[in-house]
């Protein structure tokens, strides 16, 4: 209560960041649940179609995740635990899907694995059909491949490296370490990683909606609603059938698998001095960090070359005449810079704002904040970004068509990300060093700026770069959206790949990849390598 | 005579640039309880884990009895380490983490219980053996990690500061029990530490390192009393150092000038020429304060009393005395010396350890 008196901007501060959240996050998730009737729920669930999509999800959901956290650990583990060669390349690839559309996996392996695949048509002469379940399997095993092993590889640079002594100097080595020390500490951070990856697969709208073919999963059909029927009701249905198993593994990670964790994931990395690896060993682990960076290599290898030949498949003329149409004349990309700024730059400074507030100060409402930035990593894009088209294209608030709708779903969609990162590096430094400053006779704001703005640029500027990223790479959110007016690319690549226009829409991937990676080179240049990107 | 257990021949490690063992050689006798001792960072843990075999050595060479170790993997020494964090591992319980190192030997399990029961006998944790490790004190963590180590029966047993994150209390009371056992298991342990009582406490001997090196290895007594240099007399216990010169060498002993004050040491350092430049180690114990009164005495140095504590079974004085600080401990006290009183500090002669002045002060 004081604090409205002593401290006015604090208090003006938290109550714009409670009313935000109430507005842009709980809002339209609410008004989901609200827009379908009783009947709609029934007339969705009892339809078979839309059962066997139910099925077709929490299949692929369940293959998915096993192969993709199975694989990540082995190439996790590979890359930090042993000493085979080309180690720091493995792990550089592994990184390259981060910053990367997700939806451009499937796109590619279309363009190298189907019926007129680079690979297996033209190379080995065979005639695969890549739609289906089998090929939606494959390319999520490899878009979601890097997550899985980015925060396996956390969890176990996070065991204290004693513990592994203390196994090796009781006698154990190689695979009886790995089996009696290695592996148990690192089980509960290898289950939550498989539950992020998890919600990941779930939500992913951009695979499927390329490459599943007659295999629907819910997200595709909750965009065939509206796309086909204009059925948003049904849409709202579906799309709350993602939400909710989504949700529930997201409080399932977070208050129960992590609690059972043995290590505590700092972001400290203790290296442990790396033992002399079995032989066999050593090449079969080799073999298959090989192999699955070459799958990930060859995803950007045939989108650069798809963006340079007349005809994908049957006229393999190059061509410079799809570069030249995107940078004439293309206003999607303009948009998708645009957006991109605002939302990376408005979640930066929220989030960085709110994980500050939530870290330093006591005050009513704090848990709420909390609760709801980090909510939005369990929303799926589709989801969201169906609760906007519901509330924001009727009065009161009618955005339709509006850059501002974009740019607030993609912003508020990845506050969670910057927050935790924010949380994580204010957790770290000393709340004495402010308390010190208080003590001095300083008031909040200006220890907050004299004393934390320093501390606060490299979380922020990796925020912005991360929502940036992920707003100008993604394609659920978008979905439901945009318009002719405020249409943005990935929502043109996929118009472009469904109807066969692969030159276009390689060449529309590859311009939203040098944005992406120009700007990641440019801040790494700019604020130095310590800038932590992704902390999942 | 006693029989050299793990032999350190001229071993070197670095870290990148950072030289960390700097040519360490080093004989460790057959049951002996030895001591690394040290300030941080000079490279105690690295030299213990260069034993352990989680470091290889850059160069030199490490014998166990016969066997050259350089090439034996940890896992295959019997050289059982105590972790400073004890490094239990928390999956598992505390019966489950003390018989670990049997299971991967594949004993039978009749041999573990009678082993697991032997040892915990030993340690007084029998009443823990369900337990996970998060759910006991720290004393009781210390004893799991030493029965841990103990149920090996190792050849060699490593302690790398065990008692650093204990109480002090607790901390005397383990110590006692930790050399109980020791001298009944008869097992050749080393210990680090860079607690000098402890040290002086528990050790048949010490190896006081230094920046990388061993700089003196010895018992407890040389080391106090027969310092190989001002670094290792400053470090173990309270020492005044003072600068003189060699004068003669007598029948009696050797005859030391301080500045102009003509001092004996009934010692034999002939190994130092008339005229070398040396240093006095005093003990502060050793040095007997009187009330200055009348004639200078023998072997007795003028000063005055700036400041003093009085600690109950002892006061500690400090006197200035040839223009510097010495510190003096005074037992048994009839009457307190206030400050300014005027005073002779008074040497035995057959306390005084001479060493050849460097650089140090
Ligand atoms: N794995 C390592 N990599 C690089 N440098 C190391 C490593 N381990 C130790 N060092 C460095 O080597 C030096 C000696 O370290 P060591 O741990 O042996 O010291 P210590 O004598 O045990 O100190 P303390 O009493 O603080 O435990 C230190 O400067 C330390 O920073
Ligand atoms: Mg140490």
């Amino acid at each position: 209560m004081s604090t409205r008196v002593r401290e006015p901007v604090l208090f003006l501060v938290i109550g714009v960041l409670i009313a935000s959240l109430m507005v842009f996050v709980v809002y339209p998730s609410i008004q989901v649940f609200l827009y379908p009737s009783g009947t709609d729920f029934i007339k969705i669930l009892m339809n078979p179609r839309y059962q066997r999509s139910i099925l077709n999800s929490l299949y692929i959901v369940v293959l998915s995740t096993l192969s993709a956290t199975f694989l990540g650990f082995i190439y996790a583990y590979a890359i930090t635990r042993t000493d085979i060669p080309f180690r720091k390349f493995f792990k550089g690839i592994s990184l390259l899907p981060l910053f990367s559309p997700p939806f451009m996996v499937a796109f590619s392996y279309i363009m190298l694995f189907g019926k007129n695949g680079l690979i297996t048509s033209k190379l080995l002469g065979l005639q695969v059909n890549i739609f289906g379940w089998h090929g939606l399997w494959f390319a999520q095993t490899v878009a979601f491949l890097p997550v899985a092993s980015l925060v396996m590889e956390g969890v176990l640079q996070s065991i204290p490296p004693s513990l592994e002594y203390a196994g090796r100097n009781l006698g154990a080595s190689g695979f009886t370490l790995f089996r009696t020390i290695t592996f148990p500490l690192a089980r509960p951070g290898v289950a939550g990683a498989a539950l992020l990856v998890a919600i990941q697969v779930l939500a992913d709208f951009g695979n499927p909606i390329m490459i599943s073919g007659d295999f629907s999963v819910v997200a595709t059909e909750a965009w065939m609603r509206v796309e086909g029927w204009a059925d948003i009701a049904g849409a709202a249905v579906l799309s709350l059938l993602l939400l909710v198993p989504s949700f529930l593994i997201f409080l399932f990670q977070r208050y129960w698998v992590s609690r059972r964790s043995y290590v505590t994931i700092t972001g400290k990395i203790t290296q442990i001095d790396i033992q002399k690896t079995g032989t066999w060993i050593r090449w079969v682990l080799f073999l298959i960090c090989f192999s699955l960076s070459l799958l990930i290599i060859l995803v950007y290898l045939a989108l650069f070359m798809g963006a340079f030949v007349e005809g994908w498949g049957f006229n393999w003329t190059p061509t410079l005449r799809y570069v030249q149409e995107i940078l004439s004349r293309s206003p999607e990309l303009t948009n998708s810079l645009l957006f991109s700024i605002f939302a990376g730059a408005g979640s930066a400074v929220f989030s960085i704002t709110a994980a500050y507030i939530v870290s330093r100060k006591r005050f009513f409402g704090r848990r709420f904040i909390d609760f709801t930035c980090i909510l939005p990593a369990a929303l799926p894009g589709i989801f969201l970004g169906l609760g906007y088209s519901i509330s924001y294209t009727k009065p009161p608030f009618d955005l339709y068509g509006t850059a501002a709708i974009v740019v607030l779903a993609l912003m508020f969609w990845n506050i969670a990300m910057g927050y935790q990162t924010g949380i994580g590096v204010f957790q770290q430094i000393s709340p004495s060093l402010s308390e010190a400053a208080s003590n001095l006779g300083a008031g909040s704001l200006r220890i907050f700026r004299e004393i934390e703005i320093p501390l606060i640029k490299g979380p922020f500027f990796s925020a912005f770069i991360v929502s940036f990223i992920r707003a100008i790479t993604t394609l659920s959110v978008v979905v439901f959206i945009v318009t002719q007016k405020n249409v943005v690319t990935t929502f043109s690549i996929m118009n472009l790949v469904s109807d066969g226009f692969y030159g276009k829409a390689a060449a529309l991937t590859c311009t939203l990849l040098i944005i992406a990676f120009g700007l990641l080179g440019i801040t790494k240049l700019v604020l130095g390598k310590n800038v932590v990107l992704f902390k999942v | 005579m006693e029989t050299i257990h793990l032999r350190i021949q001229d071993v070197c490690k670095s870290f990148g640039n950072l030289r960390v063992l700097n040519h360490v050689s080093l004989d460790v006798p057959q049951g002996s309880f030895t001591t690394f001792l040290g300030p941080s960072g000079c490279g105690k843990t690295t030299l213990l884990r260069t034993i352990a075999g989680f470091y290889t050595p850059d160069s030199g060479e490490i014998y166990l009895g016969n066997r050259f170790m350089n090439t034996v993997p940890s896992h295959l020494r019997n050289a059982i380490m105590v972790f400073q964090d004890y490094a239990l591992f928390p999956h598992m319980t505390i019966e489950e983490n003390i018989t670990y190192g049997l299971r991967i030997r594949k004993m039978p399990k009749d041999q573990i219980q009678a082993r697991l029961e032997r040892t915990v006998g030993y340690l007084g944790i029998g009443n823990l053996l369900d337990r996970m490790p998060g759910q006991i004190s720290g004393g009781q963590q210390q004893r799991v990690a030493l029965a841990r180590a103990l149920i090996m029966e190792p050849e060699l047993l490593l302690l790398d500061e065990p008692l650093s994150n204990l109480d002090a209390k607790l901390r005397i009371n383990i110590r006692a029990e930790l050399r109980q056992l020791q001298q009944r298991l008869k097992i050749t342990t080393i210990y680090v530490t860079h607690d000098q009582a402890e040290a002086l406490a528990l050790s048949d001997r010490i190896a006081v390192m230094n920046e990388g090196k061993i700089v003196h290895y010895g018992t407890p007594q040389e080391l106090y009393y027969h310092p190989a240099d001002p670094f290792v007399a400053s470090f173990i216990g309270k020492v005044n150092l003072i600068r003189g010169r060699v004068t003669q060498h007598t029948l009696e002993g050797t005859w030391v000038d301080v500045q102009n004050i003509t001092l004996l040491v009934k010692n034999h350092f002939t190994y130092l020429q008339p005229q070398a430049e040396v240093i006095l180690c005093v003990r502060p114990e050793t040095v007997r304060i009187v009330r200055a009164s009348g004639d200078r005495e023998e072997n007795a140095i003028p000063g005055y009393v700036t400041n003093f504590i009085f600690e109950g079974a002892t006061i500690r004085y400090w006197v200035n005395a040839l223009d510097q600080e010495w510190v003096v401990d005074v037992f048994d006290p009839a009457e307190v010396l206030p400050p300014d009183t005027k005073v002779f500090l008074r040497l035995k002669p057959e306390r005084i350890h001479l060493l050849p002045g460097g650089s140090q002060k």
